[in-house]
């Protein structure tokens, strides 16, 4: 995949960095491969063994039965995992431009997500490394818990700004940063 | 400051600062004490009379010092901020407060509206409802007459008025969880979150005050030898200090909903004076708790008697508050009235804090004698089997005529004795506050030694703790709160050890132990007006007066006088009104029962409801060429979620001259439009070919790959549900696309199909509508416009014949290109990652500049498959099926899919149904949407026989057109109608034609 344009990120000057306080820090970024998985019922272990065996930098997360978003640091995964999946085990689909990865972190981080998404984002609830599927209103979300107080946001490309328009209106209570 | 405030000391004004503030009530300036409500700051003040009543303008005062407050409501604030009808004893005063009272003409002292208590009778029980069938006037029919009535009842009725300038605070909401809720911070309410603190759960306390502890901050009570508030703020300083306890002060839970789920709002920034605009006003909270403790105390309530009403009266317990906590006299000398042991603590904590007590009129005779001491310790004589029989005063309280007073029979003596006094302070017992559990259902049960209804059972996981489950004293509100607090710990499943899962003997308590019980006395009827509920002027005849007139159930009751349906719902007027009402029936109180509570507890701000939705309902969806329209000049529209271009307007062009401009270019040459909004579901599977065979009405298995194929969706009886094209990639691997409007229906209706009837289909179905952006390349040169510009693919008609289907690379950007026609001209569908999608429309915009591309917008869409007859939303309406949309050809007779059995329907046979044309104007007036099909003139247009359905201005046909649902249409092209349409007043002649309107055989689109 070599020699391709340039992606450009819904958000545009939005989410340009901004210095202010460091209660919460909000960045965005595109994926280099975002990818899900589904199984067929029958194939389940078989599938998440072929997910699990090339794992790497990449988070796997499980959204369903039998069904996992990835986002790998680097391009190509979608036809990788095509070809070691197959039809018989699973379906692949390429989602690398259908969402947008928003990420917030600071001590205040749970603060600011619990004030719009009906998740309990408590560590007991809501484990670092684990994946919850949630929304904010009419926008569905994938949140993946990268830290005590860090989180990857998986935004509908189509409604990132308008979910960066709240994020940053909630933000603004504890006060942030975007890098 | 005035006579009114006490010598603050300890033990009295416990909730002031030293701080003096200033703050203006009807455009005067006052000074209060920080820490003050607004009520207490007016009583201290001296100012007795803070608002005028809803139907008869009595002049009214405070009358309690928490949220039941039924008459002190005041208007708030100024311009956009403007908030009516808020109870001046819950405002916590701050520098610079602008208050003013409210229905009141000129003013809340003189009030020329107080004619209407001349009127009273007239506004008796039901009285709009009687109206509503009062006399006929001469040319009036009855309800004519009422409609006369309205405009002045509703002028002269009513509360404060509100603004329609916009608000300029934001709201915020927040979802929480946890293990235990405890709602209440009071004794019991702090035994049970101390309990289930030290377990280690995670617990949320609620309080409607500015500082927890309840009514332990007014307390005289010592608590392990601490006085009972510094005890109590010890206590909260500890569980403040846990990580897993929060404490939500300044914060209402306003309603108990299914699956343990409450509502609270919290009053972030209202009693602030300088208010930071990043921090929202209040906070809307969704708080899930797996268990909950109710401990939300009990709400005194008065004695009904002639005269009830007059400022200067307020409830006993009320009245010791603003002593202790205030430093504020309710009065220059108190009568206390009472019916229970409770007054008698009001009258000597008055006393203590420096308020004359002239007396104590107790309506029992049984007294015991260590109650009758404490009416010793203040000085004040002793009436016990007396009552009131009037009040003197009529704008405030002069003093008080009592009798001799029969417990028994409920009768006063002939005997009167006027008593000097401006404030009497009235105890009528106590009624738990159980509202939120009411919500949930629990039916309240009458509990006749306390003479008050007790929460029911359960339905949901909550625990009663403290007067709110009848647990009335301080020993009895620690107890009931751990006992709660065990309870809910056990619903949440923590394991105790045996030792902890014991009930404690409790913090050592120095204060009263008296009997909460109070009389069965609810009225002293004496012949005067009498009010039982003071915010909406219902009397104890009004009540007797529903009861004659039949009205017996409660609930009836409560709608036909009003009774508890104000802003304070009748937090001091249920129960008295529900005795008066049983005694009118002769019936005990259990059995006359009592209607439920509804949320929200207190008056809610409808912007905490609409929280950070206030400005805008929904979020906006953009497509990846958003910003380079907008640049454009193109005027967007929201179009469902999404936002669209609707033209390309040149400087001066309308609308419609941008829309003919554009579809006449796209006709002669070459036009691009985002078509990104389409739905796109990527279908997988080896079952998916199959899968897809049974969702379309046409076939879809042998669909090659590398081609696209036009589909009909229908529902299950039969109607068209959606249509759209689906693309085979590879041999189990297919994108499908669907209306703009119907993406997220078509997703469900697949999901269902493919979960639930065909679950043995190996399908996978995923929403792609925002991986791609799409661009439609459409006009005679829009091969030539590709050409330019695409790489590594074939775009001739070999190449990529109609239907077709390429992978290629434009400006470095892989896309895929489909050879579809929506316009009825050459065109094509360019799909790429939705992050290229602005660099496609940048590289097809530049590759088509020689051949004077232009952009065309959703207007320019809609025209030019208006004039080539392709059917959308407005035809695909849910009542139309194939056969009435020319579309029957796309019906496989060969195969089963979802609708096939139901479309045979013999109806759906029938020639007379609506069935799709297209009209033009025959008189140049445009013929607007919806406009009936009708065979008569202006006047006498006949009966509909269709409608329009889609219309424009057809550059193509040089007139104005529109799509059509006909009655037996396809048999009628060629004959002339009207497009009728009343509303805009409007009556075109139109002639009936094939909505095939352009390139009827299709040679463009496949040339």
């Amino acid at each position: 995949m070599a020699n391709l344009a340039e992606k450009l990120s819904p958000l545009h000057e939005l989410a340009m960095p901004r210095s202010g306080s460091d209660k919460i820090i909000l960045s965005e970024r595109l994926c280099d491969s975002l990818v899900q998985v589904q199984a067929w019922p029958d194939s389940v272990g078989e599938v998440e063994k072929l997910i699990n065996g090339t794992r790497g930098k990449r988070s796997v997360m499980p959204t369903g039965p039998g069904r996992w978003l990835i986002d790998d640091p680097a391009e190509g995964l979608e036809d990788k995992l095509r070809k070691k999946i197959g039809a018989e085990l699973g379906a692949v689909t390429g989602l690398t431009h259908a969402r947008v990865v928003v990420s917030i972190s600071g001590e205040k981080a749970t603060w600011v997500l619990a004030s719009g998404i009906a998740l309990d984002f408590d560590l007991s609830a809501f484990p670092t490394g684990t994946t919850q599927v949630g929304h904010h209103h009419e926008i569905g979300l994938t949140i993946h818990r990268t830290g005590e107080n860090s989180f990857d946001l998986y935004v509908f490309t189509s409604l990132v700004r308008s979910f960066w328009q709240w994020i940053e209106k909630a933000s603004a209570e504890p006060g942030f940063s975007v890098v | 400051m005035s006579a009114f405030r006490l010598n603050l000391r300890d033990g009295v004004g416990t909730n002031l600062s030293d701080k003096s503030i200033s703050f203006s009530f009807d455009g005067k300036s006052y000074r209060g004490i920080e820490g003050d409500t607004l009520a207490s700051a007016l009583l201290a003040n001296g100012l007795s009379i803070i608002g005028r009543s809803f139907k008869y303008h009595r002049p009214r005062g405070v009358f309690t010092a928490g949220s039941e407050e039924p008459n002190a409501l005041v208007t708030l604030h100024s311009g956009g901020r403007t908030e009516p009808n808020i109870r001046a004893t819950e405002v916590e005063l701050f520098e610079g407060l602008v208050a003013r009272s409210q229905n009141r003409r000129p003013s809340v002292n003189f009030d020329l509206m107080a004619v209407n208590q001349l009127a009273g009778k007239a506004f008796s029980a039901g009285f709009y409802y009687k109206t509503f069938m009062g006399p006929a006037l001469r040319g009036h029919k009855a309800t004519r007459f009422w409609w006369v009535c309205e405009q002045f009842i509703r002028r002269a009725a009513g509360l404060g008025r509100g603004t329609t300038i916009p608000d300029p605070d934001h709201y915020a909401r927040m979802n929480a969880f946890c293990d235990i809720l405890v709602v209440g911070s009071g004794a019991a309410g702090l035994a049970a979150a101390r309990r289930v603190a030290a377990s280690g759960v995670r617990v949320i306390v609620c309080e409607e005050s500015a500082r927890a502890g309840g009514a332990l901050a007014s307390s005289p009570d010592f608590i392990d030898g601490e006085p009972a508030r510094e005890w109590s703020a010890d206590q909260i300083a500890e569980l403040s200090a846990m990580d897993n306890v929060s404490i939500l002060t300044r914060t209402t839970v306003q309603g108990y909903f299914d699956d343990n789920t409450f509502f609270a709002i919290e009053r972030v920034t209202d009693h602030l004076a300088h208010k930071d605009r990043t921090v929202p006003r209040q906070r809307a909270w969704n708080i899930r708790a797996k268990s909950a403790v109710i401990a939300t105390g009990a709400l005194e309530r008065p004695m009904v008697f002639a005269g009830n009403d007059r400022p200067g009266i307020m409830l006993a317990d009320s009245a010791r508050r603003y002593a202790v906590e205030f430093g504020t006299a309710p009065g220059r000398a108190v009568a206390v009235f009472t019916n229970n042991d409770t007054g008698w603590l009001a009258a000597r904590d008055l006393a203590k804090a420096g308020v004359i007590v002239t007396a104590i009129v107790d309506v029992r005779t049984d007294i015991e004698a260590s109650i009758r001491v404490l009416g010793e310790e203040c000085r004040a004589t002793i009436h016990s089997g007396s009552a009131i029989r009037s009040v003197k005063g009529m704008r405030g309280v002069n003093g008080i005529v009592i009798a001799t007073y029969n417990e028994l029979t409920g009768e006063l003596g002939a005997d009167s004795k006027t008593i000097a006094c401006d404030c009497v302070a009235v105890s009528g017992g106590w009624s738990p506050a159980f509202h939120l559990t009411s919500q949930q259902g629990g039916k309240p049960v009458w509990d006749t030694e306390l003479q008050a209804f007790l929460p029911g059972d359960p339905l949901q996981k909550w625990h009663g703790a403290g007067a709110m489950a009848g647990e009335f004293g301080l020993a009895q509100a620690f107890r009931s709160g751990e006992e709660a607090a065990l309870k809910a710990l056990a619903d949440t499943g923590v394991a105790m050890p045996k030792q902890a899962a014991k009930i404690g003997s409790g913090p050592d308590i120095d204060g009263d132990e008296i009997d909460y019980a109070p009389a069965p006395v609810f009225e002293i009827n004496s012949g005067g007006k009498s009010f039982v509920d003071l915010q909406h002027d219902v009397t104890a005849e009004d009540v007797r007066l529903a009861h004659r007139e039949g009205f017996v159930s409660v609930e009836h009751l409560k709608r036909y006088t009003t009774l508890g349906m104000a802003t304070d719902q009748g937090k001091t007027s249920n129960v008295t009104g529900l005795a008066i009402m049983a005694a009118a029936s002769n019936k005990p109180i259990a059995d006359t029962g009592t209607t439920r509570f509804r949320p929200p507890y207190t008056p809610v701000a409808m912007g905490a409801i609409a929280g950070e939705k206030y400005g805008h309902l929904a979020a906006e969806r953009l497509t990846p060429m958003h910003d380079i329209h907008v640049e454009s000049g193109a005027g967007m529209y929201a179009n469902g979620p999404w936002m669209r271009p609707e033209t390309y307007n040149l400087p001066g062009e309308t609308v419609e001259q941008a829309y003919i401009r554009e579809t006449k270019a796209v006709r002669a040459g070459v036009g691009i439009v985002d078509v990104s909004t389409l739905g796109k579901i990527d279908v997988q599977g080896p079952d998916a070919a199959e899968f897809l065979n049974r969702v379309y009405t046409n076939g879809f298995a042998k669909l090659p790959v590398g081609k696209a194929r036009y589909g009909l969706m229908l529902r299950e009886d039969g109607f068209l549900f959606d249509d759209g094209t689906t693309w085979r990639f590879d041999e189990h691997r297919y994108l499908m696309t669907t209306t703009t409007a119907g993406a997220g229906r078509v997703m469900e209706h697949l999901e269902y199909y493919r979960d639930f009837v065909w679950p043995d289909l190996k399908v996978a179905l995923a929403s792609v509508s925002d991986e791609w952006a799409g661009v439609a390349v459409a006009g005679p040169k829009s091969r030539e416009l590709l050409k330019v510009c695409v790489k590594k693919c074939d775009v001739s008609d070999k190449g990529l014949p109609f239907m077709g289907l390429v992978d290629g690379v434009i400006a470095d950007i892989p896309v895929k290109i489909a050879r579809l026609s929506f316009s009825g001209e050459l065109a094509f569908e360019v799909y790429c990652g939705a992050h290229w999608g602005s660099a496609l429309w940048h590289a097809l915009m530049s590759a088509g500049r020689k051949l004077d591309v232009v952009p065309y917008g959703l207007e320019a869409l809609s025209t030019l498959r208006i004039e080539k007859g392709h059917v959308a939303g407005p035809e695909l309406n849910g009542r139309t099926t194939p056969h009435d949309l020319g579309l029957s050809g796309m019906v496989s007779s060969k195969k089963n899919f979802v609708g096939s059995v139901l479309l045979q329907r013999e109806t759906f046979s029938k020639q007379d149904r609506l069935q799709l044309v297209a009209v033009k104007s025959l008189d140049g007036q445009r013929i607007r949407g919806g406009s009936h099909l009708v065979a008569g003139s202006k006047d006498e247009p006949g009966i509909s026989q269709g409608h329009t359905t889609s219309t424009c201005f057809s550059p193509e046909l040089g007139c104005y057109i529109s799509l059509a649902l006909l009655e037996g249409g396809y048999k009628r092209h060629g004959e002339k109608l009207f497009a009728t349409n009343p509303v805009r007043d409007a009556h075109v002649a139109i002639e009936v034609l094939s909505h095939h309107m352009v390139d009827p055989e299709g040679g463009r689109m496949r040339g």
